[in-house]
């Protein structure tokens, strides 16, 4: 196993045994239960209406898309509590010369801490995801603009995560980590709020933004674009985390 | 005059710790001798380090093989930690070199992975896994096969006496299980290099004499370096001693200097000259350390009850006679004060 995999998988068990990885799970859980339950009732309501509607939408466009998309707003919340305390956690505990003294290299310590992070996050969307999947034993869904939105929302939440993870490299204090990833993350999901109000929806300030490439998976469509621009967010965030623990090395905390 | 073969390993580019170096002559003890003809584990090349914009570790230099313990010794802020971070690979040196048979640590951080095992002044313990689940990962971190885990578990709790909290939450131990357990998971990859620092910090006297047993125990093997402020300890489990002061090496010796082993403390209390001590047969020579005290140096294989009878006989009011051991202690305050070079020569 790599150095890499091994941080990732201690992180994961280390997050398990703790209270509060199982309770930020029960809460998330309970909050979109009762959020799914309600667009269900709402689709059950409208749906003898929509009966005599050509292309009329169903459950994956009334209960599922609105349900992940709605999710994608509390995981701008809930990823930074997440990653909070992979570093600064550490840091304020003064564990972390365990894994710089280990030799196993900035980049590597990053990245396990990251994966072990996303992990958990990942979890927590199939969990979420697997609501409107229990809709498939009574209607028929739409499964691939699910995986798609599904896969958006992977994405999504991979790029957070990566924030989350530069934040908590960034200061000793985790709820400081916890804030400021949550600031970024705001900001870079609302940043062209200004631009839509005034009907620019492709200007250079819209590719910055997280919802603009999130849509596109909510509407079934997987782009290369899209991709890239969660990747490409993703890696310099996680460049930025390593390089703030190859200053760490410099510094006597 | 060739310089004692134990300290021949000893960097000579500091004039203190030339100076220093003359506290060590004598023939030097076999397993002295042993030490010697090991080839230097961890090797300081003129290694400094600036922090905030000071220097805090100065042109460091400082050799070590395996079977040697090296006990680092400064007053707060000498810049120990800062030492013991570039040898366990955490802190990277502004200029100079830290070595490990001969490869640089920063050229090759993987090398730490094996062959360090390194115990910060705080423990970097996770409570919330047991003792075994965290040597577990410990043991993976440093790239121990997963097929000699176990083994090297089992080996590592007997040694460091944690059998009983093994299957116990690390945050529920008392600071004692802890600083063992910080300590376990330094040496449970069988490293070559063991770097210490305050091992004995918040321990009971009881926890502090085991930890002594186990630091000898681990020089069999392994070569390693300790700080501390408990000079008992230094002498307890030290073959050398490094002093650091202001960032700067001011001495590097034998923590039993053989040629002080023949010295005793004198008290008495008439007003004595040198000559008087040496009208007594057995006596070398004699220094005042006070109004009242004299180091004396008597010849080899002179009884003690001798010496004293005699210097009772000749009425210079004995008050006290014991061997004069805190050589160690002496150099160390002298060097805190600013006073290395009249001392430590």
């Amino acid at each position: 196993m790599s150095v890499a995999a091994l941080i990732a998988r201690h992180e994961w068990r280390r997050l398990v045994v703790q209270p509060f990885a199982w309770t930020l799970a029960a809460v998330v859980v309970a909050l979109m239960a009762w959020q799914f339950l309600l667009a269900l009732q709402a689709f059950l309501d409208l749906a003898p209406k929509l009966g005599g509607l050509k292309d009329a939408p169903g459950a994956t466009d009334l209960v599922a898309i609105p349900l992940l998309r709605s999710f994608s707003n509390l995981l701008v919340l809930l990823v930074p509590l997440v990653t909070m305390r992979t570093f600064a956690g550490e840091r304020r505990a003064q564990t972390l010369p365990l894994l710089l003294a280990s030799g196993a290299g900035n980049a590597r310590i990053v990245l396990g801490k990251y994966v072990g992070a996303l992990g958990y996050v990942l979890l927590l969307i199939v969990l979420v995801v697997a609501m409107p999947l229990a809709l498939g034993f009574g209607t028929t869904l739409d499964l691939g603009k699910i995986a798609a939105a599904m896969l958006g929302l992977m994405l999504f939440a991979a790029a957070l995560a990566a924030i989350g993870i530069a934040c908590s490299a960034w200061t000793a204090q985790p709820a400081l980590a916890a804030a400021a990833a949550i600031a970024i993350s705001a900001l870079l999901a609302v940043v062209d709020a200004g631009a839509r109000a005034q009907g620019i929806d492709s200007g250079g300030i819209n590719y910055l933004a997280l919802p603009t490439h999130l849509e596109p998976f909510c509407r079934g469509l997987v782009g290369s674009v899209d991709l890239v621009y969660f990747v490409l967010l993703a890696c310099v965030a996680l460049t930025l985390a390593t390089r703030r623990l190859d200053a760490l090395r410099s510094r006597p905390d | 005059m060739g310089m004692p073969s134990t300290l021949s390993s000893f960097s000579a580019s500091c004039a203190p710790v030339r100076r220093c170096a003359a506290l060590a002559v004598g023939a030097p003890e076999p397993e002295q001798s042993r030490i010697v003809n090991a080839p230097a584990t961890l090797r300081l090349d003129r290694a400094s380090r600036r922090l905030a914009g000071r220097e805090v570790v100065r042109a460091l230099d400082l050799d070590l093989a395996r079977g040697e313990v090296l006990g680092l010794l400064g007053v707060n802020g000498a810049g120990k930690t800062t030492t013991l971070r570039m040898i366990a690979g955490v802190l990277a040196p502004t200029s100079g070199s830290v070595r490990l048979d001969g490869a640089d640590l920063y050229e090759q951080p993987e090398l730490a992975r094996r062959r360090i095992g390194y115990l910060p002044e705080t423990p970097p313990l996770h409570a919330e896994l047991t003792t075994t689940e965290f040597l577990r990962f410990c043991a993976r971190l440093h790239g121990l096969a997963r097929s000699k885990v176990a083994a090297a578990i089992d080996r590592t709790l007997e040694r460091c006496e944690l059998g009983e909290v093994r299957h116990r939450l690390i945050g529920a131990l008392s600071k004692g299980f802890r600083q063992r357990i910080g300590l376990a998971q330094a040496i449970v990859h069988d490293p070559e290099l063991i770097v210490l620092d305050e091992p004995a910090s918040g321990l009971d006297p009881v926890q502090a004499l085991k930890l002594r047993e186990l630091v000898r125990g681990l020089k069999a093997d392994h070569a390693v370096v300790l700080s501390t402020h408990v000079l008992p300890d230094v002498s307890a489990c030290c073959d050398r001693v490094a002093i650091l002061h202001r960032g700067e090496l001011r001495h590097v010796g034998a923590t039993q200097a053989p040629a002080d082993r023949g010295a005793v403390r004198v008290g008495v209390t008439r007003s004595l000259q040198a000559d008087d001590w040496r009208a007594l047969p057995m006596v070398v020579s004699a220094a005042p350390i006070d109004a009242t005290h004299w180091r004396v140096h008597l010849q080899a294989d002179v009884a003690i009850d001798a010496f004293a009878a005699a210097v009772v006989a000749r009425g210079f009011g004995l008050t006290e006679v014991h061997a004069d051991v805190p050589v160690l202690e002496q150099t160390f305050m002298a060097i805190a004060a600013g006073d290395a070079s009249a001392r430590a020569a």
